[in-house]
């Protein structure tokens, strides 16, 4: 059985910045590939991401309407799944395709549209981890002699090294 | 009494259910209804009938998976 689907893609801007109809062809490809028949389909908005995905800050949305038979959806959403320029779907059954889009897609489709390019800074900066982890180890760093000074307080007689033996056994 | 209960917050969005219930595409909208720290705000300060809440919600739950409202933050 046949019926009308919006979809929003969220498409990997690496992809975009080469061309924005590869990235399309990546969503149409797929879902022709699965017997649908694109009605439209448009660039709905380059933005910030609200929290990274895929190491990803920033990303393009394409918002597409098709018809399609209900019986290759699970195939098309594991297709979806393992795509790497396809960050996030959104499937969702809906009754008739918006004035809007239409006038949108036509005017996306004329030729002299042209797609603004993604910005550059689309990727987490490497730089906050690291200094993350450093933080870390100079905590750990500083937590080992607070043991051993507790350890002085509780019983000096206790050889150190055995001490540092034992708790790494205990962390293993 | 030691305990009395805390007056209610007033409904920051008198939201009718006649207007149209935001979509996950209507941002600005859906905006208003999550608080500093992104939880959707309850019934009672959104003033939406039960039906309307459960379209909000939907929305909103579709927009953060699209990564466009966040789920904390």
């Amino acid at each position: 059985m046949t019926a009308l689907y919006e979809s929003m893609f969220l498409l990997d801007n690496a992809v975009v910045r080469e061309s924005w109809n590869a990235a399309k062809a990546a969503v149409t490809d797929v879902l022709e590939k699965h017997g649908a028949k694109v009605t439209t389909i448009r660039r709905w908005e380059e933005r910030k991401l609200a929290y990274p995905i895929r190491n990803k800050l920033r990303g393009t949305y394409a918002l597409c309407y098709y018809e399609m038979g209900n019986e290759n959806i699970a195939a098309m959403r594991r297709e979806f799944d393992l795509s790497e320029r396809v960050l996030r779907y959104l499937i969702l059954r809906t009754d008739e395709v918006p004035a809007t889009e239409l006038e949108l897609h036509a005017a996306e489709q004329a030729a002299d549209f042209v797609v603004p390019p993604p910005p550059p800074d689309d990727m987490v900066e490497p730089d906050p981890v690291p200094a993350g982890l450093d933080d870390d180890d100079g905590s750990s760093e500083v937590l080992v002699p607070d043991l051993d000074d507790e350890g002085d307080v509780d019983d000096d007689d206790r050889p150190r090294g055995k001490k540092s033996e034992s708790r790494d056994s205990e962390d293993e | 009494m030691a305990f009395s209960r805390r007056p209610a917050l007033p409904p920051i969005n008198q939201a009718s259910c006649d207007d149209h219930v935001p979509n996950y595409k209507d941002l600005e909208h859906l905006r208003k209804f999550l608080t500093a720290h992104g939880q959707i705000l309850s019934r009672k300060r959104t003033g939406y009938c039960a039906q309307c809440q459960k379209s909000l919600k939907q929305g909103i739950k579709r927009a953060r998976h699209l990564g466009l409202l966040p789920f904390v933050g």
